[in-house]
């Protein structure tokens, strides 16, 4: 936070300032505090490859999956892996996502529809995304079709559900204020409702990317033939230890990333509903 | 002037009833009540003995149960921006700024955009917030957001101003700071008020007409016409305000309330 506030101010009595200073330096400030707890993580990960506690094969040394990573990059693997799961997971997010959004907003504002739609949306969603995989690829074969359907499928139920639960949680007093000021219900739904319920839908959209990035592994580990998934799957045929440290922590930092991002945005947009 | 001719409240035979889990309650006894145009009416009783329903229903949230209600005429059957409300709560949207707020109420009249926020800042500038056009409701004080609320509602120009308990959630302080606004912007745009609260004082400076309500199901008992000029004190030249006052004061004071204990 840039304090630009020039007025002279007390310093801190000094007996105060040693443990505070202790107590930051410890917990880092917050840019810092998740490379504090990595490069711990990484100390002890390394200490145990040096000393060889256990072997190579069942968990590998970060200096080995460091140069499973380069290898897959040199040969050209990792970057196609990337790209083709990152577009399925983008495609099947869109689709996903716009749809759950508008079934969202109608099942929360049209009667009919919450009741034709709901009771049976509401039983699929306990199904785990990667039971739906033998369906699709018997829908879509193996193909990029499979992919789209059980990643847009699982974003889909999320993204439906928070939504409709955002627009259940409407504020009363909102949608009496807003007629009382003359709002047609176009005007009320559109800037009023759907506002109102940003929150939540954002809540579901992050949801959504996270699981986005679940179901997708899930449907790239059996009948594929490139991509993250597959790659751990046939890194498993060949006993490929390293590669698969490599490929789930390379899986890690993306969906964070992503996840930040996603929350980022998220926060713009709804900039209202801050703490 | 035909400003003054309208926004004439009629009550009649309203009753209210709500039907909950152990049957049907009587939220509003029977009520007439009307309110002349461009008056002010505090309406006070103690909690729960169905003034916000009273007004809820006058504001065409709540359909009346027996009985009718008519704005100059014509039945009430639903919320309208004729009858304006100030809630307790403020009410305003939060991803609205304060402009966006006074706007939303003024888009109605589907008016050229900077005719729109021409008279949205004239009404922000009525209630002192000029300087605070911009900002988001989340960085008003409670007072200030009220007063956006009572620019939002005013700048329309509703017939009707219901206020439930508008200043409830403030301090003492501020309260007295928007007794005067209120007053100021209302003296303006005289709209018919009918304004809900609980705090004798707050109807005794405010109003021209002061309803009192029985505990519940509630009943209108008492009707005091004041006709002191505003502003309004209470002191020793204003003795007969006192009394009022002390007699309203004695009718709140629930006389059943060690028989409610057990």
């Amino acid at each position: 936070m840039a304090v630009t506030d020039t007025r002279p101010q007390d310093p801190a009595p000094p007996r105060a300032r040693a443990p505070r200073l202790w107590r930051s330096t410890l917990s880092g400030s917050r840019a810092a505090a998740p490379l504090i707890s990595f490069g711990f993580v990484l100390a002890i990960w390394a200490t145990a490859g040096a000393l060889q506690i256990v072997p190579e094969t069942i968990f590998p040394a970060p200096w080995s999956v460091w140069s499973a990573t380069v290898e897959m990059w040199r040969n050209g693997t990792l970057q196609t892996d990337l790209a083709v799961s990152l577009g399925r997971a983008a495609i099947g997010f869109a689709i996903g996502a716009t749809l759950g959004v508008t079934l969202g907003l109608m099942t929360g504002r049209i009667a009919v529809v919450r009741t034709l739609l709901n009771p049976f949306l509401n039983l699929l969603r306990p199904i785990p995304a990667i039971a739906l995989v033998p369906v699709a690829i018997v829908w879509f074969g193996i193909g990029e079709g499979s992919k789209y359907f059980v990643v847009s499928y699982t974003v889909f139920l999320t993204v439906w559900f928070n939504t409709h639960h955002g627009m259940e949680y409407v504020p009363e007093t909102y949608l009496r204020a807003a007629r009382s000021l003359g709002a047609s219900k176009l005007r009320e739904f559109l800037t009023v409702v759907i506002p109102a319920a940003a929150p939540h839908i954002f809540a579901g959209i992050r949801l959504g990317v996270a699981l986005a990035f679940l179901s997708l592994v899930a449907a790239e580990l059996s009948g594929a033939s490139s991509g993250l998934g597959f790659r751990l799957q046939e890194a498993r045929q060949y006993i490929r230890t390293d590669r698969m440290f490599s490929l789930l922590i390379i899986l890690g930092i993306l969906g964070a990333t992503v996840d930040l991002i996603v929350h980022r945005i998220g926060q713009k947009l709804v900039h209202w509903e801050q703490g | 002037m035909s400003d003054m001719m309208t926004g004439r409240v009629r009550i009649e035979d309203l009753v209210i009833r709500f039907k909950g889990k152990q049957g049907e309650t009587t939220a509003l006894e029977r009520t007439a009540l009307e309110l002349e145009p461009g008056t002010f009416t505090a309406l006070i009783g103690p909690s729960g003995c169905g003034k916000s329903t009273l007004m809820n229903a006058i504001g065409g949230f709540v359909a009346p149960s027996e009985g009718r209600i008519t704005l100059d005429g014509a039945p009430i059957t639903g919320p309208s921006a004729e009858v304006g409300v100030i809630f307790q709560q403020y009410a305003l949207f939060p991803w609205f700024s304060a402009l966006g707020n006074v706007r939303f109420g003024l888009k109605q009249f589907g008016l050229p955009k900077s005719e729109e926020v021409d008279r949205a800042r004239a009404a922000l500038a009525e209630v002192g917030l000029s300087d605070h056009a911009d900002k988001f409701p989340q960085q008003l004080s409670g007072g200030m957001k009220q007063r956006v609320a009572i620019a939002r509602t005013f700048a329309f120009g509703p017939k009707v101003l219901l206020m439930d308990e508008p200043f409830g959630a403030l301090d003492a302080q501020t309260r007295l700071v928007m007794h005067d606004l209120l007053l100021d912007v209302w003296q303006k745009h005289r709209a018919t008020v009918l304004f809900v609260t609980h705090d004798v004082d707050e109807a005794l400076l405010l109003a021209d007409d002061v309803r009192v309500m029985s505990q519940a199901p509630g009943r209108l008992i008492r009707h005091y016409a004041l006709s002191q000029s505003r502003p309004r004190s209470f002191n020793s030249a204003n003795s007969d305000l006192l009394e009022i006052r002390q007699e309203i004061l004695h009718q709140l004071r629930p006389t059943s309330a060690l028989a409610d204990v057990h």
